[in-house]
């Protein structure tokens, strides 16, 4: 595909990480032109400079960090909750035909629906505490999993099974030495696709359920018109997202070292 | 090698055995019928066939991964029911862990064996280096070219020691100066430790050269069409020039070439 | 036909054990309602014009912004992974917002186009976006060397190897790829309609909830649910069929 400059060496790799720098730079100066050239008024665009500003305030108070920390804990459980039962009802039903059965339909209705429709249905069991929005992340992210798991753990090589065997290996040795670890290039598809979820459901239930968190202020702001504090939480939200889905591709490298990555992951 | 006229207490007895696949989509295809065959304890038998003709499945029933539904397998005078260590396979495709690298992958087995760890890095050490990986121990199989692979197999196989060697194709994937070694190497072992083998191979001349009998085996589904004993030639690296083993060699040939022909009719038809 | 009934099975024996666990007394009908009452609300739900009316709002915003974005995402992945400057200025870009959570667009979408169809169109649209152009611009990048260098050899013009070789070969992605859109947008339609709607079906679950019509909110939820799932399959049937070279 024409030139691939950007491929080869240690020169084309600094030359690709400066255009990059230089292009996020150049999109948050763009920002910060806008915004003062007055094109937009403070409402609707005020400056990055402001919302950084904004942003080591709440950092000088303390306050952003329980934000942040509240809105990531909560998702972060849910998505590790999620990941637990995913990977277990994902093994069950790839290796027990009557546990395919009962879940496989529950499963191809779940799996592509908007799960956030039960939003009011968890406040109307669980209330508006930290226990509603945790179970709302778990239900919305769990499919993802069990799909991944399933069809990972089914579609284990036979052969490596056999060889398994052959070396004496007993079930629940195979299990544990061979499904598993052959299982996990799809398992960890399946989980990456479910961190973004997790995020963007828990932020959800914080914004309609109020209170405490980053969703919680974001709305809180925007009811009172402070642009600002929008704008400051958009940054937030998106910096803690990048940290938690970086970390999990890093995961993903340490994890995978021996397998031959043939597709990128589309994910939310 | 030993006396190949009869299957002593240790070989592998096959009586009327027959294999249909049933998959849960398509029309079954019955792979192997009636297939009745001896292998004498410490023998060498290679077996040959056209492509598709049932070897690979006649070596999982022997190996016990596939059920055996009809006829019956005795290795070492027990029924076969189940995969075990006594016989050693190497598949044909390989079958490495990815996951693991070519020393973890050597060494697995002789973890489930429960050696001693010195004795396990000690003998993975050496097979590893019987086929030439050593300075590859760390890598992992995708890094490998596919000849290599298939020495990571065999290294597998053969650490453990097993009391009967199920090989399929486990050259097919070497260059020839590399087979030379190999063929070499494994007489060493056999030499060394007897066992009982059971080689396929598409190679007609490895056969003669390696084997103590020859089995070749009909089209689809495959029977055994006729076995020739091959003892008396062969084994040395000049054996090839000797005129009874080119004798040997194009008789078989001809045999294989009769079934590869049937085989495409077969599939036109 | 009694293969697709067994495979069923399971969400009638669900279905019956919910309403068995009411009657029983083992639930408190407060927090459920029967099945039944829940399948008489449905009964009601579908033949209320009022229903039409918030399905008629959702329709339109998701076709509107789904759509959107598909069409502009896929043009610009495809543009990024095709032309080298566009790639290495954007694609940063592009990585350093995509793995933001979507959701949190909602207010700032609320401040720039108010609580009208536009803000959820602009929501849906910007949502889907990224990962659009993401899978668009992924499938384009792994299309396999060799068939561009066959099509080089064989005279095609760059253009001519644009439409008629890495397009083919990378929709099969760019359509999983847009799947996975596909039930994004549906998470921002009913997430942005409990926040900010005066209309939707994402409205109307929040509204019967808040008023404790509970049989109605949950047959709505059943019936959201469903509207999902449908949706995922009319989309896999449109996706076979532009697949079908693909056996
Ligand atoms: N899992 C399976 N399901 C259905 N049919 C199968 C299966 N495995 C093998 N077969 C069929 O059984 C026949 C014998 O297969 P087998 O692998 O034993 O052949 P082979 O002699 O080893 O061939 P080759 O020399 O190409 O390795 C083939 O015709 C094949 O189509
Ligand atoms: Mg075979």
């Amino acid at each position: 595909m024409g030139m691939r400059f950007e491929q080869d060496g240690i020169g084309a790799a600094a030359l690709r990480l400066l255009a990059g720098t230089g292009s996020v730079i150049a999109l948050l100066a763009a920002w910060e032109v806008l915004a003062r050239a007055g094109v937009v008024s403070e409402f609707l665009l005020p400056r990055f400079s402001d919302v950084v500003g904004r942003i080591w305030e709440d950092a000088l108070g303390g306050v952003l960090f329980v934000q942040i920390g509240l809105t990531v804990w909560r998702a972060v459980l849910g998505f590790a909750l999620a990941g637990l039962v995913g990977i277990v009802v994902g093994v069950v039903m790839a290796r027990n035909r009557g546990a395919n059965w009962f879940f496989d339909p529950i499963v191809s209705i779940g799996f592509p629906s908007p799960k956030i429709a039960f939003l009011p249905v968890f406040i109307l069991w669980f209330g508006l505490d930290d226990s509603s929005k945790v179970l709302m992340t778990v239900f919305a992210a769990v499919f993802p999993v069990i799909v991944a798991t399933a069809a990972g753990t089914e579609g284990v090589d036979k052969y490596l099974i056999w060889s398994a065997r052959n070396a004496g290996a007993s079930e629940r040795d195979i299990l544990h030495e061979i499904v598993l670890p052959a299982a996990l290039p799809q398992i960890m598809t399946g989980l990456q696709v479910a961190l973004p979820i997790s995020l963007i459901i828990t932020i959800v239930s914080e914004m309609v359920m109020g209170g405490e968190g980053l969703g919680g202020n974001m709305i809180q702001a925007g009811r009172f018109a402070d642009s600002l504090g929008v704008f400051a939480g958009i940054v937030q939200i998106a910096i803690a997202g990048y940290v938690l889905i970086k970390g999990m591709e890093i995961l993903r490298r340490r994890l995978l070292a021996w397998h031959q990555e043939t597709q990128q992951i589309s994910t939310f | 090698m030993a006396d190949a006229s009869a299957a002593g207490a240790g070989g592998i007895r096959i009586a009327n055995v027959g294999h249909t696949y049933r998959p849960p989509r398509g029309r079954p295809v019955t792979a192997l019928e009636e297939v009745s065959l001896e292998v004498a304890e410490n023998e060498f038998l290679a077996l040959l066939g056209p492509s598709g003709c049932g070897k690979s499945t006649l070596l999982y029933l022997i190996g016990g991964f596939l059920p055996i539904e009809s006829g019956g397998i005795s290795v070492g005078g027990t029924p076969v029911a189940a995969p075990g260590p006594d016989r050693g396979v190497v598949f044909q495709h390989f079958a490495l862990f990815p996951w693991k690298t070519v020393r973890e992958n050597v060494l697995y087995g002789l973890e489930k064996q429960r050696l001693p760890k010195a004795e396990r890095e000690a003998r993975a050490a050496a097979f590893i280096e019987m086929v030439h990986l050593d300075g590859f121990e760390d890598s992992y199989p995708s890094q490998l070219s596919g000849g290599m692979k298939q020495r990571v197999a065999i290294a597998r196989t053969l650490a453990m020691d097993p009391g009967t060697l199920l090989m399929d194709e486990p050259f097919g994937a070497l260059d020839a100066q590399t087979r030379s070694l190999m063929h070499e190497e494994l007489l060493a072992i056999l030499k060394r430790t007897a066992k009982t083998v059971v080689f396929v191979t598409h190679d007609v001349q490895e056969a003669v050269l390696l084997a103590d009998r020859v089995a070749v085996m009909t089209a689809r589904p495959g029977r055994i069409k006729t076995v020739v004993d091959v003892a008396d030639v062969g084994g040395a690296a000049d054996a090839i020039r000797d005129p009874r083993f080119v004798e040997k060699v194009d008789f078989l040939w001809g045999q294989v070439r009769d079934e590869a022909l049937a085989a495409q009719k077969g599939g036109a038809g | 036909m009694t293969a697709a009934l067994w495979r069923y099975t399971p969400l009638f024996l669900i279905a019956a054990a919910w309403e068995g666990a009411i009657r029983a007394g083992l639930m408190d009908s407060s927090l459920l309602p029967p099945f039944s009452e829940v399948m008489a609300a449905l009964g009601r739900l579908v033949v209320d014009p009022e229903l039409y009316r918030h399905a008629a709002a959702s329709l339109m915003r998701e076709v509107a912004g789904f759509g959107l974005a598909v069409i502009v995402g896929i043009a610009l992945g495809i543009v990024m992974a095709w032309y080298v400057p566009v790639r290495i200025l954007v694609n940063p870009l592009v990585r350093c917002i995509y793995p933001m959570p979507k959701s949190a667009l909602i207010p700032v979408m609320i401040m720039w186009l108010g609580l009208g169809h536009l803000a959820k169109i602009g929501l849906i649209f910007l949502g889907c976006l990224l990962p659009v152009i993401v899978s668009a611009f992924n499938a384009a990048r792994g299309v396999d060397t060799v068939l561009i260098w066959s099509a080089q050899a064989a005279g095609a013009t760059r253009r001519q190897i644009l439409t008629e070789i890495v397009l083919p070969a990378s929709l099969p992605e760019i359509l999983a790829g847009v799947r996975t859109s596909l039930a994004l947008s549906f998470v921002l339609l009913v997430s942005s309609e409990f926040l900010m709607a005066r209309e939707g079906l994402g409205y109307m679950i929040a509204f019967l909830g808040e008023g404790g019509v509970y049989d109605a909110m949950f047959a709505a939820v059943l019936l959201v649910t469903g509207i999902g799932f449908a949706a995922d399959r009319a989309y896999l049937a449109v996706a076979r069929r532009l697949l079908v070279w693909r056996e």
